[in-house]
């Protein structure tokens, strides 16, 4: 199954998946190149990406900035997201690993 | 920040616990080995992310760095380099070690192997490529960590990577003391691009792959943009090899084909070597490659084209009006002046001009040569005489065409071929002008071209065509440097035109005039308006007389008519009627006029004595004509007819004399003298066409001999008989024609006196402007303001200048550093 799916799994250190759209997902440039199918890494091949260095509870965040991204792209005057202030260094941290700089920015600057 | 302790284990996921380097790196060691043999299904790209990560942020990315580097290197030189050395077979091995490669082994064995060896090399390059951004993707974490970059001034994984490449792959030799494989790839795809050139198929997209990574290589790491490989190692050895092989291609195809086709290689070649930029190698080298083919095979070998058998001189002459397209095209390439082809086409003009220039020379000197040779009969003589002057004639009509001709078939190939080029058009305007002014009878011969046509030329042609013949008349009158010379050869035609009502068509006439207007301005043609002014004149006032001859009530039939023109003595040019400069004051003035033509004319003389007071008229009786009628007892089938004799003053007075005789009383060419005081040679003129011209013998002669001598008598002649009515007695000299050599000395001294007039009057009104000024710069002043009328010779200006010094209208400057002068008012 080395076809674009529309949708992508993301799986989380302990265990849980997120299955999100691939179009959202590719805002990290990290996860983009796992998936390329130019390079045929494993994560490609079954449009699945674990992550061992974050959990459930960070990666569900992640996955919310992704569409939350993608649904304001580009928009002004947006308001920013929630998310709860004793994830802000893992948040960070996660963003920094999956190379989403934006994210620093849009949502967690102000830690 | 600092955070709160017990959230200190949240983070677990990212607090990364001690790392082992060589663990790690072990990991990713094998892992690159795997990207290397195109195994990475089996890695998670996580996973290897993330050791990355770790090793950065453990600070140890610099060994990584170079663990990487260490590892590119390995595989390069060991894995990559032994597969491309081993497709470096014997004939490409005879090909990159010596010249005589090329003769050692067949073209398909150096075709096979070499794209073997590119195909190999293109599939490393690229496989390196791939495997790079893999492995740089997979380290983004340690390319993101821009501070050790940065710091380090190394450059990024991928660059290095790349250097590595050209280092360990390009840089290498094939075998010890062998070849760098970085020039096999150069030989092996000039190799490539030589057959192409043969005409061979090569697979281009092969070499714009290998051509591509070149591009895409630099010499150094900095990555300095001019320092790509492409530029170092391949571009100039390229543009060296194909200029080696243009310049024998050109001179092979010098030798061996015609310029026709030459040009038509050329422009292939060219466009050839374009798109193999575009398909084979690089855009880049376009305009080098061009420049260098266009060196090679036009700029170097235009003159050789030029001057082949089958080169411009044979297109010319042959019409090869596309070939002489290509040459241009070629030429206009590299010298945007066209220098070469200007240069020969100016050459050509001359030639042909000269050509034209010499046949005028020999068709005018010809005749008489001709003519002295056949001197049996007069009749034979008579005519030749007349061939004579019509040859010279039509010689002069013959040099215009030729001439409007040559100007014609230039100005079509340059419209044609030359793309209506600004500087060919020049430089022909020029070379034209130079072939008019180097034929010394030009004035003359374009005034006479102009003559001819308005007597017969212009007849049964339309406006449109008459309009066109003027055209091209003034368009060498433009050419014409002398233009005061044409202006007297005009003045001389037009009046015999007009006196003696040979034009057409006055209004083409006039037309032409004010055309000369247009073209030379208003002083050139004021005295030629003036002429047309007196004729109109000369109308009224004849019409006038007429109206007063009848008012008067002396109408009667018998009473002679009169017609008569008042010229004024300045604006014509009488002496065009004169016999050569022989003054023949007396001979005219004291001519003996019958009773009748006495009247008339002491009539006319009163009659406009009233009219206008204070002028003096002098009779041109030598321009005159008269008709009369006459009767012949035997002329229609030996019964009586009358002729309408149309004839010269000068005859009408002789044979008014033998009104007065018997038919068998002679009178002997003194007697004739005497009683008209017509001037001998005068006489003798008239009296040869009444006396021995076949069709007007209207007199007898004894003895029956051409030659009119002292002593000679003249009969009426009873027997003369003519089927035609009307007959016009050929007037000697009546026509215009070139002139005989001591005409043209008087002509070229009256011209020089002209002109000594006309520079002096130059100088003064020069001088009397500036009042004092250099010699040198009263002289090219002078030129310049005399330049629309003819090119003065500084010698006669010079000349000019000291006789109006000695009249005292100028001195010299005594104590001026350069010669000057002042002006005396």
């Amino acid at each position: 199954m080395a076809s674009e799916t529309e949708y992508v799994t993301l799986v989380s250190s302990d265990g849980f998946s997120f299955v999100v759209l691939r179009s959202a997902a590719i805002k990290s440039p990290a996860i983009m190149r796992m998936l390329d199918p130019a390079y045929g890494f494993a994560e490609s091949k079954t449009n699945t990406c674990h992550f061992e260095n974050i959990n459930g509870l960070v990666l569900e965040k992640v996955c919310e900035y992704f569409y939350y991204y993608q649904k304001h792209k580009g928009a002004k005057d947006v308001t920013d997201m929630d998310f709860p202030i004793e994830l802000s260094l893992e948040l960070v941290m996660a963003a920094d690993y999956l190379d989403s700089r934006d994210t620093h920015q849009a949502g967690f600057i102000y830690i | 920040m600092v955070l709160p302790r017990r959230k200190a284990n949240r983070m677990q996921g990212l607090n990364v616990p001690d790392v082992d380097f060589e663990t790690t790196w072990g990991v990713l060691e094998k892992a690159f080995l795997e990207i290397h043999t195109k195994n990475a299904s089996a890695l998670s790209f996580e996973e290897l992310y993330r050791n990355a990560y770790k090793i950065v942020l453990k600070k140890k990315g610099e060994e990584l760095y170079h663990k990487v580097a260490d590892f590119e290197a390995r595989w390069l030189s060991s894995e990559v380099r032994t597969k491309i050395v081993a497709t470096i077979t014997p004939p490409l091995q005879l090909l990159t070690e010596g010249n005589g490669g090329r003769l050692l082994s067949s073209t398909a064995e150096r075709r096979t192997a070499g794209e073997n060896f590119l195909r190999t090399l293109k599939q490393s390059w690229e496989d390196h490529g791939v495997c790079m951004g893999m492995l740089t993707d997979v380290l983004m974490y340690m390319v993101k960590d821009r501070v050790y970059c940065t710091d380090h001034r190394q450059p990024s994984i991928f660059a290095k990577a790349m250097g590595l490449f050209r280092d360990q792959i390009l840089r290498s030799f094939d075998r010890p003391n062998g070849t760098m494989l970085a020039e096999c790839l150069t030989k092996v795809i000039l190799d490539q691009i030589q057959m192409d050139r043969d005409g061979e198929k090569i697979d281009q997209h092969l070499i714009k792959a290998n051509v591509y990574m070149l591009e895409g290589l630099y010499q150094s790491d900095q990555e300095v943009e001019e320092e790509k490989l492409y530029l170092k190692m391949f571009e100039p050895y390229f543009l060296e090899t194909s200029a080696a092989f243009y310049r024998e291609e050109g001179e092979r195809l010098l030798k061996e084909s015609d310029a026709g086709t030459y040009c038509k290689e050329a422009k292939r070649r060219i466009d050839e070597e374009s798109d193999r930029c575009r398909s084979t190698i690089s855009e880049a080298t376009t305009s080098k490659i061009q420049r260098v083919v266009e060196d090679e095979l036009i700029r170097h070998k235009m003159k050789g084209l030029i001057e082949m058998d089958s080169g411009v001189q044979y297109m010319i002459d042959n019409d090869k009006l596309y070939e002489l397209g290509l040459v241009f095209e070629l030429e206009a390439r590299v010298d945007p002046r066209k220098g070469e082809l200007t240069k020969a086409i100016v050459k050509i003009v001359q030639d042909m001009g000269l050509a034209i220039n010499r046949t005028a020379e020999v068709t005018s000197a010809a005749p008489p040569t001709a003519a002295a040779q056949d001197d049996a009969g007069e009749e034979k003589q008579k005519a030749g005489a007349a061939r004579q002057i019509n040859q010279q004639t039509v010689a002069a009509l013959k040099w215009v065409e030729d001439v409007l001709a040559l100007k014609e078939r230039f100005d079509s190939i340059w419209k044609v071929a030359f793309n209506s080029d600004q500087t060919i058009s020049t430089a022909l305007t020029r070379s034209i002008a130079d072939v008019i002014n180097a034929f010394g009878r030009s004035s003359e011969y374009i005034s006479l071209f102009i003559d001819e046509n308005m007597k017969k030329g212009i007849r049964d042609k339309t406006e449109i065509e008459v309009d066109a013949t003027l055209e091209q008349a003034i368009m060498t009158l433009r050419y014409l440097q002398d233009k005061d010379i044409f202006e007297t050869y005009y003045k001389k035609h037009l009046c015999k035109r007009l006196l003696l009502k040979k034009s057409q068509s006055i209004d083409v006439e006039k037309q032409m005039i004010s055309k000369m207007k247009m073209e030379l301005g208003n002083s050139f043609t004021l005295k030629l308006e003036a002429m047309f002014k007196d004729m109109t004149l000369s109308e009224d006032l004849t019409g006038g007389y007429r109206a007063h001859v009848t008012r008067l009530g002396q109408a009667d039939a018998k009473r002679v008519e009169l017609s008569i023109n008042v010229l004024t003595s300045m604006t014509w040019p009488l002496e065009a009627f004169r016999g050569a400069g022989e003054d023949e004051r007396e001979g005219r003035s004291n001519l003996i006029f019958p009773g009748s033509i006495e009247r008339i004319k002491t009539g006319f003389e009163r009659f406009y004595a009233e009219k206008y007071s204070g002028r003096k008229l002098t009779w041109q009786t030598n321009m005159g004509d008269a008709d009369m009628k006459a009767t012949f007892p035997k002329s229609r089938n030996g019964r009586p007819m009358t002729h309408d004799i149309n004839c010269s003053t000068y005859g009408m007075l002789i044979l008014l004399l033998f009104n007065d005789l018997r038919a068998d009383q002679p009178l002997s060419l003194e007697e004739i003298q005497t009683k008209t005081n017509i001037r001998e040679s005068d006489l003798k003129r008239n009296l040869q066409s009444l006396a021995v011209a076949p069709k007007t013998r209207f007199l007898v002669k004894e003895p029956m001999s051409r030659e009119i001598k002292a002593g000679d008598k003249f009969y009426y002649n009873d027997n003369f008989s003519s089927k035609i009515i009307k007959i016009k007695v050929g007037v000697v000299s009546a026509g215009n024609k070139v002139e005989g050599d001591k005409e043209r000395k008087e002509t070229e001294k009256k011209n020089n006196d002209s002109r000594g007039f006309a520079i002096e009057a130059a100088v003064v009104r020069i001088m009397k402007q500036r009042k004092d000024l250099s010699h040198a710069q009263l002289i090219t002043e002078t030129l310049t303001v005399l330049s629309s009328q003819f090119k003065p010779d500084v010698n006669m200006i010079k000349k000019r200048i000291e006789s109006l010094i000695e009249r005292e209208y100028l001195e010299r400057i005594e104590d001026a550093p350069v010669p000057s002068y002042k002006y005396l008012a």
